[in-house]
């Protein structure tokens, strides 16, 4: 996918979660990984480049369509891609099964039995299919993010937009919603993620993009950038997450 | 050792009170004969009481359900003006207000049913104290779960339908069974307005009779009749929509 964003901002009161990003992205880029500091706007790029805020000037373009601005369409926008966050965010008062039927059914206009059929289909391919009738509190944190997963990938979104999705897990589940995403990424699903997994970020992406203070601080190739970084705060960043 | 001393202490008390209470009760020299006659006036105004409380209920959580929707609908005037309507009942007293409602207002658009007045005036009032209990329900989901049915592509209203009104629910059912049963006994406000509900009936027995006791201790069993079933069925709901395991 062919990513262009210019001038990128977006502030919370003097925060400034993104402070004029400029980014171009050729259309070999299908994995796109954005890795640094907490709280250096990988979550808030995210959530621009998936329609979830708007920006407070600038623009984005994915496959040269422009991000739209107006609620209505961005909704639509935001329908055809998948997101999945941190904390899973599953729906607590319906089991596996209907998290992922209710928005097939109520937002992509599928018939019911289709949407339990295609429910299953993706649950089974996760491994889930013992889990499904139960609620997400019966389930630990890395089957909820897998849940959730298949729910952000049900209508085969054009882009799937993970924030931080193994940040709350322990290290065995993290392994086991990386392997799903890493399969999905094999399976030539398009996915910006954010990810403090450096090295799943250098084996799976094909393009990382450094973020810092709400800038891109250096974006390029994943062995340009784990192998010869160019600026000093980068160096610092990963001499500090590679030391363990 | 603090502990086991405490709950001791308690438990004497509150069963010495019970045990006093009762023998009282129990050993005051009655006179039923005296209030057999009113018999039929106390089973028509507990069937009164009875009417009144259904239809106020209904009404009410519709008023709520209202002055939810207008003090969350992110608009300034409407939610402005729920927001005085709410202050303005709970800070006032309910026996004002149904006298204001009938012999005012009532009155001057030529409505004399006491009755219906007495519904009507009942459901604001409750209607105001439901509607803070239904918008702490639906402000007590967490931001998650709207960011998640934003990011699913929901609109508003399917937001409100499939994610935040489900789980409202629950949480604020023990709250409005507290409030229906305070509706049921407010209603007894309503001899003000000679509606002839339950309390009415009783007041009139007495007076008639003289017969205090006889008269009013069968209201203490005809307001637990409604009231327990409505505590029932919230537990019951409760465990109903407990989906945390």
């Amino acid at each position: 996918m062919s990513i262009e964003i210019q001038g990128l901002t977006k502030h919370y009161g003097a925060t400034r979660a993104a402070d004029g990003i400029d980014l171009a992205l050729g259309d070999a880029v299908k994995v796109l990984a954005l890795i640094g500091p907490s709280g250096g706007g990988k979550s808030t790029l995210l959530r621009l480049l998936g329609g979830l805020e708007r920006p407070d000037a600038g623009s984005i373009r994915i496959d040269g369509k422009e991000v739209p601005h107006d609620e209505e369409t961005l909704r639509v926008w935001r329908r055809r891609n998948g997101f999945l966050f941190q904390s899973f965010n599953l729906f607590p008062h319906l089991t596996a099964l209907e998290n992922i039927v209710l928005p097939l059914v109520e937002v992509h206009g599928w018939k019911r039995d289709e949407a339990g059929e295609r429910a299953r289909e993706v649950v089974a391919r996760f491994g889930m299919s013992a889990h499904l009738e139960k609620h997400p509190v019966q389930l630990s944190g890395g089957q909820q993010q897998r849940i959730a997963l298949a729910r952000a990938m049900a209508h085969d979104p054009a882009l799937l937009l993970l924030d931080e999705p193994t940040s709350a897990l322990d290290p065995e589940m993290k392994a086991e919603v990386l392997d799903l995403i890493e399969e999905l990424c094999q399976g030539g699903q398009r996915i910006i993620l954010s990810t403090h997994e450096m090295g799943f970020a250098r084996g799976s992406a094909d393009a990382v993009v450094f973020l810092g203070g709400g800038k891109v601080v250096e974006s390029g190739s994943a062995t340009d950038l784990f192998d010869h970084p160019q600026s000093a705060i980068v160096k610092a960043f990963l001499g500090k997450v590679m030391k363990w | 050792m603090w502990k086991a001393a405490l709950s001791t202490f308690v438990s004497v008390v509150l069963l010495t009170t019970f045990i006093f209470v009762v023998w009282v009760v129990a050993t005051h020299d009655y006179r039923w004969e005296a209030i057999a006659p009113y018999r039929n006036n106390l089973v028509s105004g507990w069937l009164v009481t009875l009417l009144i409380s259904l239809a106020s209920l209904f009404l009410s959580v519709f008023i709520g359900a209202l002055l939810t929707a207008g003090q969350l609908s992110g608009h300034r005037l409407p939610a402005f003006l729920c927001r005085v309507y709410v202050e303005v009942i709970r800070g006032t007293p309910l026996l004002t207000q149904i006298l204001i409602g009938y012999y005012l207002i009532a009155n001057a658009i030529d409505w004399h049913s006491s009755l219906g007045v007495g519904i009507v005036v009942l459901s604001c009032f409750s209607g105001a104290y439901l509607s803070e209990i239904f918008r702490g329900g639906i402000e007590s989901i967490p931001s998650s779960q709207w960011l998640s049915a934003r990011a699913i592509g929901f609109t508003g209203a399917q937001t409100y339908r499939f994610v935040v009104i489900p789980q409202a629910v629950r949480r604020v059912l023990p709250a409005s069974a507290g409030q229906f049963a305070n509706l049921v006994k407010d209603s007894s406000l309503l001899f003000v307005i000679s509606v002839h509900e339950f309390t009415m009936q009783a007041r009139e027995a007495n007076a008639n009779t003289y017969a205090t006791f006889e008269a009013y201790l069968p209201l203490i069993l005809g307001y637990f009749l409604l009231t327990f079933p409505i505590s029932l069925l919230s537990r019951h709901l409760e465990r109903r929509y407990r989906y945390e395991h």
